[in-house]
């Protein structure tokens, strides 16, 4: 047997992993747990990265997505569980960008150039446009639209699955509904960033 | 192709990811789906408190949100066992097992009690920390094999598959499911709503036993 | 009596994040012990590297709309694979006619055939994918509604 460059990856990673969950064994308080867990799923990603190829790139992008995912569940878990109460936090106080159309000018732009650009370029670049209009004016965050969008990118995205799977040669079609998915997808995943920040709550 | 429990019946082509039928994997799909099927059909059940010392006792209240969303939860976990049972792709399995462990703390933690919002905290931490090694255990197959592809690995022509491989993937689904940990278990058992809770339980075992069909393989 | 004190331990629902950790940094240790591991020489969906290439690390090969071979398990199963190799718009084209350095960055154009291989031949991990992240959001909204 030899000791490739894929074996000695693998030692680097198994290492980090050995003390990732180490820590986590010893560690004993829930919300350093929970810090500690998200060290150790990068090891997980090393893992799969080391495979080098297409696949790898393939791979990673739902174990990130999983482990994303469960993080946010978890979290809001542990706030339920220890009955953390909502701070105060005032949203990006700046009295130009508060009174002005700017805001709205920008994400807006911003928006519609994600839209342009599609897939999951598109759905960042559309995301932070609606990140940055929720800071700029203290939204008031309607959980149930967005929870909807993440509904419906999730239909459009099993319908464009099937396309491919029972009609390849409207290949062309699923792919555009696939990008479209995944815009709504990430515009979702990155504007909760926004909201869940955290802001005014009468 | 014996040792995939049978010679499949049917073969459904999902491009490279393909869902076969043998004699073990049916069984245990129409078991999840039976039991699916139960759950979208029934009711939920309602505990009693009976007072010590006294004729009085009083019949919790189930919430209606609360009651429909872990139904919910409830199908989602069984399509996820139904699909964990056909699939014959290794890392469509870990991704399936992944989604009967998230949605078994979904089922949980819809109860309020603050004792069993703390174990599905704990549970769910068990849960995200399995994700690990059981993606790693899909990659360490694919890189050390060339293939995800259980029909593959069963043929035999491909290199043997590390036995680390094997048991991280074992012990990924050991934590999705937790199934020696019952002894744990029973604290979120507690829980109201019977047949909710039975469906994490049933899910767990099913996982599991479909884990021992795929270490067999390669 | 052992049992009894082992049962006792695990009944304590404190003990099972440990308890698991602890057994897969053992795993992770054996591992090690068992290392070299062989990469097998013939990858799924194997890729090349070619440094002269503007897209470089994420360049597929050919221009888009004329099929290239992306080595898949069952080739008959995705007739339409590798059709789309890049996927750029008008503004990262016209970076990538410029400079070599577009393709130090995937948030700059995500490359076709990933994009493929999540949708077309490996589509399935995909579905599962997003239904993970819509169950674990419906926990969230949920439980954060309840709260409010």
């Amino acid at each position: 047997m030899m000791w490739g460059e894929y074996s000695i990856g693998l030692l680097l990673v198994l290492v980090s992993g050995v003390i990732g969950f180490a820590a986590l064994a010893i560690e004993i308080d829930d919300l350093h747990r929970l810090l500690l867990l998200d060290l150790v799923e990068i090891s997980s990603l090393g893992i799969i990265a080391l495979l080098g190829t297409d696949l790898a790139e393939a791979l990673v992008l739902p174990g990130l997505t999983v482990g994303i995912a469960e993080l946010l569940a978890l979290s809001q878990i542990y706030i339920t569980k220890e009955r953390l109460k909502d701070k105060p936090v005032k949203g990006l106080n700046i009295e130009v960008i508060r009174k002005a159309d700017a805001p709205v000018v920008i994400s807006a732009f911003l928006v519609v150039y994600g839209l342009i650009l599609s897939g999951f370029t598109g759905g960042g670049v559309a995301g932070l446009g609606l990140v940055f209009f929720f800071m700029s004016r203290g939204y008031q965050e309607d959980l149930n639209m967005l929870e909807m969008a993440s509904g419906i990118s999730w239909a459009i995205w099993i319908f464009a699955f099937f396309v491919f799977m029972f009609l390849p040669q409207y290949w062309f079609v699923a792919l555009m509904c696939a990008a479209v998915g995944i815009v709504l997808k990430v515009t979702v995943k990155m504007s909760l960033v926004g909201t869940m920040w955290g802001e005014v709550r009468e | 192709m014996s040792s995939i429990g049978g010679v499949p019946f049917y073969i459904l082509e999902f491009g490279d990811e393909l869902v076969y039928f043998t004699p073990y994997t049916i069984t245990l799909f129409l078991l999840a789906l039976v039991f699916t099927v139960l759950v979208i059909l029934s009711r939920p059940e309602r505990q009693v408190d009976i007072a010590f010392g006294g004729d009085a006792y009083t019949t919790k209240q189930i919430l209606k949100d609360e009651m429909r969303f872990r139904r919910f939860m409830s199908i989602a976990c069984g399509l996820a066992s139904m699909g964990a049972m056909v699939t014959g792709d290794i890392f469509n399995f870990t991704l399936f097992t992944a989604m009967v462990g998230i949605t078994n703390v979904g089922i949980v933690a819809a109860v309020k009690s603050p004792h069993v919002q703390n174990a599905a905290y704990q549970y769910g931490l068990v849960a995200l920390s399995a994700t690990v090694p059981l993606f790693g255990a899909a990659a360490v197959y694919a890189a050390s094999t060339g293939s995800l592809s259980m029909i593959e690995l069963a043929r035999g022509t491909l290199p043997a598959v590390p036995i680390i491989a094997k048991a991280l993937l074992v012990i990924g689904v050991v934590g999705e499911g937790m199934a020696p940990f019952y002894a744990a278990k029973a604290e979120m058992f507690r829980a109201p709503g019977a047949p909710y809770v039975i469906m994490c339980s049933l899910s767990s075992l099913l996982i599991f036993l479909r884990v021992v069909e795929v270490v067999m393989l390669g | 009596m052992i049992i009894r004190r082992i049962s006792h331990y695990l009944c304590n629902y404190e003990n099972i994040v440990p308890l698991f950790a602890g057994a897969c940094a053992l795993l992770f240790v054996a591992a090690i012990l068992l290392l070299p591991i062989t990469y097998h020489e013939h990858p799924l969906y194997p890729k090349t590297i070619d440094r002269n290439s503007t897209l470089d690390p994420y360049d597929r090969g050919g221009p888009p709309f004329s099929q290239v071979v992306i080595g898949v398990q069952y080739p008959e199963n995705s007739p339409t694979a590798g059709l789309v190799t890049t996927y750029l718009t008008p503004f990262s084209l016209f970076l990538a006619d410029r400079t070599q350095h577009l393709g130090t960055t995937i948030v700059a154009h995500p490359g076709g055939i990933i994009d493929e291989i999540l949708y077309n031949t490996r589509g399935l991990d995909t579905v599962v994918e997003p239904t993970i992240l819509l169950i674990a959001f419906a926990i969230a909204s949920f439980l954060y509604r309840k709260v409010k």
